[in-house]
């Protein structure tokens, strides 16, 4: 982390945090959602071991070309949604951007399109013969080049993850005080000085924190890479899993090993790092943009314009083109739009309940990887951050598998909405960890320090001191978790209840008929949905006043 | 929102939800592959009709078969409906299916139904190459799927290499033609640069943009597009009956090993195999219906002129291994 090497160098001396050691009950409740989170982790060993032949499969030419393809589309789409999300975060944050309340809703939202609806939304736009082609025709464009490969999976995923930079950059940033830029503004800064000396570094853990997420969805997408043709260990693993078990479960093993590991390097490459300053409810500062103004314009109406824009015209367009032709068949959407309100209640709950549990699970987690140094910590944060990296195929598996072998009580939990929320937060609960732990940082240990000495006990101190410093960052970690959930597929086909209709899997129904009128209502539903409780939950409490 | 509006809220959105789902315990548990529009208007009328509940989890085919194998003798589900035989034959292999009923397996011509009587075909998809009507004219087109070797249909031919119906005409290709002849036409393929999809949907798609010229799908695709888009160029194109190209292949019904409710699972694939329930395959899905004496739809070439190729269907389902293998070692990419 670059900015952080310069960052000491320049930044005024202040004591590093006092690491304490942890106190029991903290350690045995990150110990518990330690265990609980590896279970898939777990399940992939066991099999592999009974299955055996895993050393083999790792080391084989069918493995090693898509590992190698894996880990360069993950670090690509990781620093240029590292650059994208950032800058976007802070021109919605610190400047006086026309616009930025609008910007504000609508940029977190291409989190929530499906890959695979969105690959094939944006592949009708804009592969050759598509919608964008037919359009430019009159202008004298009559070939489009191809859009396929590694720069349309490149360019399809950091259009679709880069929110994970901007959400909780966007919330760090709502919370900074304004002294630093005012002061570097009044020495005669310009705004990209100012952003490069003072935002930057006190951005950088949030930056990290998202990039990391990032870089662990890329290597676990398979929607995208599929259908735009670039050969992962994901879609090797798609293509092996009923017809070589050995070798699927032995890639999505190492891509899990993998993950672990780079959290865990990223953990100790970052460590000491300081936390932020912060002053709640201090007035931010807003950056007058000047000449700048029309490309920072220019920039989020881009963005705006190829992330959502295009696949939901495209969406549009097809729903459209359903609901006027209108159908005969029996429960299709495009003459009884009312079939999807249970399908978006079912959503909307799973996924505030999700999000819910998954901050209430990892906050013990997130102190104790803060506050406190110890190998658990380390431990219980590579398990659940490296954990998102699993496809959600073998997250499904792995608690059929467990839940199955456990006794009465927790094997009757098997197709039951409360084991889908679970999966839910094991899958991401890596998002709520990522931005509970930019949270808890930002938090002073000094306030800490005064509440203590005032003699207010550590739960006192926790509610009325931590909390509610903490609950920008924490909010932003629950729509993370909110947004992922609303559009999970493959664990919600397997473990819902029979009978239990999200609209993922509405749409995913419709478009494996290739009814694309139904699909694209229903994912239009998803998106609205999405807008409205991301208000609700996330933009409404930013604190940042706009 | 207050605290309190919240958390009431979000009781009254969990009681919604959970009000809204099953989990009957008596209910006939059906794992199906198939999805809600090509089959749920077939499990409404048989509840109607005999007023067995049925609970129903919908899925990708392989993905509820590796979900059954990793349930094994717990699993809740009493049936298992496939789009493929590939994962049906994985499931029987795993010795996971139980012994159907002969009256059950009667009902259907010899080539659609598992030999052991593990399991018993339901519908029929048929290998087809689409192509762009605007861009080939039908007379160019070959009669026959080993001709896409040639040097004219270079770099114009589209393939899903990862798609369960292609394998299964791979492996069919194997039976019919011998596994170097298989191997051969495999590589020369992939020598004629052919372009790889994901899917079928997403080769009709780029066929009706005029991305690739023409592709290798199951019949009933185009039809749903040309529903969607009518003035879409993509056509389908069947291969000589006889051909290797022209297979048909069986989605399936099956009957897990060890439950409880053999009667009413009897029932059920039988009501499947009624001639009212074929005529909706006929009608509604453009499927081929397997049940002698129910037509096929129109436009669509009756099953009984097609010869077709009379395979070991079995081994669609044992032999997926190693075409799994063939197909990957050939060199096509995605696989």
């Amino acid at each position: 982390m670059a900015s952080t090497a310069s960052e000491r160098r320049r930044g005024p001396a202040r004591p590093r945090p006092r690491r304490r050691p942890a106190p029991a009950p903290l350690a045995a409740v990150s110990a518990l959602v330690a265990c609980l989170f590896a279970t898939p982790l777990a399940y992939l060993a066991v099999r592999g071991l009974t299955e055996g032949g895993t050393l083999a499969a790792w080391t084989s030419a069918a493995t090693l070309g898509p590992l190698a393809r894996t880990l360069l589309l993950g670090v690509s789409v990781a620093a240029a949604s590292a650059v994208l999300g950032t800058a976007l975060a802070w021109l919605v944050a610190r400047t006086d951007l026309p616009g930025r309340r609008a910007a504000r809703l609508l940029l977190p939202l291409p989190l929530v399109m499906p890959s695979f609806i969105a690959a094939f939304a944006l592949l009708a736009a804009f592969a050759p013969g598509g919608l964008l082609e037919g359009l430019l025709e009159p202008l004298g464009v009559d070939r489009l080049p191809a859009f396929e490969g590694f720069w349309g999976a490149l360019y399809v995923l950091t259009l679709f993850t880069y929110p994970y930079v901007y959400l909780p950059v966007v919330a760090r940033l709502g919370q900074l005080p304004a002294s630093l830029e005012e002061s570097a503004r009044l020495l005669g800064r310009g705004p990209a000085a100012v952003f490069r000396t003072v935002v930057a570094p006190q951005a950088a853990g949030a930056v990290w924190a998202g990039t990391l997420l990032v870089f662990l969805y890329t290597i676990s997408d398979f929607g995208a890479v599929q259908l735009l043709r670039y050969e992962t260990l994901t879609s090797s693993i798609y293509t092996s899993r009923v017809f070589d078990r050995t070798g699927a479960l032995a890639q999505s093993l190492l891509l899990g090993v993998l993950a672990v590991a780079v959290v865990a390097a990223e953990r100790s490459a970052t460590r000491g790092a300081r936390p932020g300053r912060l002053a709640a409810g201090a007035r931010s500062l807003r950056v007058p943009l000047g000449r700048w103004r029309g490309p920072a314009v220019a920039l989020v109406a881009g963005v705006v314009g190829l992330a959502l824009v295009a696949p939901v015209g495209v969406l549009a367009f097809w729903a459209g083109r359903g609901l006027v032709a209108g159908s005969t068949r029996a429960g299709a959407l495009v003459s009884d739009a009312g079939g999807l309100a249970l399908p978006a209640v079912h959503t909307a709950t799973m996924a505030v309940l999700a999000a819910l549990v998954a901050v209430a699970a990892v906050l013990p987690v997130a102190y104790l990887t803060v506050r406190h140094a110890s190998r658990l910590a380390g431990a219980a944060n590579a398990v659940i951050v490296g954990g998102f990296a699993l496809p959600g195929l073998v997250v499904a598996l792995a608690l059929a598998f467990w839940t199955l072998q456990a006794p009465w009580p927790l094997a009757a939990l098997y197709q039951t909405q409360a084991l889908l929320v679970f999966a839910y937060v094991v899958h991401f609960g890596s998002q709520a960890l990522r931005a509970a732990q930019v949270a808890v940082a930002a938090v002073p240990s000094r306030l800490d320090d005064a509440a203590r000495t005032l003699g207010a006990g550590r739960l006192r101190r926790l509610r009325t001191v931590e909390l509610p410093l903490a609950t920008p960052g924490l909010l932003a970690g629950a729509g993370l978790v909110l947004l992922s959930t609303m559009k999970e597929l493959p664990a919600t086909l397997l473990l819902a209840p029979p009978g239990f209709e999200t609209l993922a899997t509405r749409i995913w129904n419709a478009t494996e008929d290739a009814f694309l009128a139904d699909a694209s209502l229903a994912a239009l539903s998803l998106l609205a949905l999405s807008g409205i409780l991301t208000w609700f939950l996330v933009v409404r409490h930013g604190n940042a006043p706009t | 929102m207050s605290r309190k509006t919240t958390v009431v809220a979000l009781a009254l959105l969990l009681a919604l939800a959970s009000a809204g789902c099953g989990g009957d315990r008596d209910a006939l548990t059906i794992y199906s592959g198939r999805t809600q529009n090509l089959i749920g208007p077939l499990l409404e009328k048989f509840n109607k009709d005999t007023g067995i509940a049925i609970d129903v989890k919908y899925g990708d085919s392989a993905e509820l078969a590796l979900l059954l194998d990793e349930e094994g003798e717990r699993t809740p589900a009493d049936i298992f409906l496939s789009q493929s035989p590939g994962a049906t034959g994985f499931l029987a292999g795993k010795g996971r299916l139980g012994q159907l009923d002969a009256a059950v397996l009667d009902k259907v011509d010899a080539r659609f139904r598992n030999a052991a009587g593990r399991w018993v075909g339901i519908s029929g998809r048929q290998r087809v190459l689409v192509y762009n009507s605007e861009e080939v004219s039908q007379a160019e087109l070959p009669n026959s799927v080993l001709e896409l070797t040639d040097d004219r249909f270079a770099g114009k031919v589209a393939i899903a290499p990862s798609n369960g119906s292609f394998q299964d005409f791979v492996t069919a290709m194997r039976q019919l033609e011998g596994e170097e002849a298989t191997e051969a036409w495999l590589k020369e393929m992939v020598a004629n640069k052919p372009r790889t999809y994901a899917n079928n949907n997403a080769i009709v798609e780029a066929v009706s943009r005029g991305e690739v010229e023409m592709g290798l799908v199951n019949h009933y695709y185009n039809y749903r597009f040309q529903q969607e888009s009518p003035g879409t160029p993509s056509r389908n194109h069947s291969f000589a009956g006889d051909d290797v190209g022209a297979l048909v292949i069986p989605s399936t019904a099956s009957v897990l090993v060890g439950t409880d409710k053999t009667d009413e699972a009897t029932r059920f694939l039988s009501f499947l195999l009624t001639e009212e329930s074929q005529r909706y395959f006929s009608d509604q899905t453009f499927e081929y219906p397997l049940v002698a004496g129910v037509p096929a739809a129109s436009g669509l070439p009756p099953l009984a002129s097609l010869r077709s190729p009379d395979y070991d269907v079995d081994a669609l389902g044992g032999g997926l291994e190693r075409t799994v293998e063939l197909i990957r070692t050939s060199g096509f990419n995605g696989v």
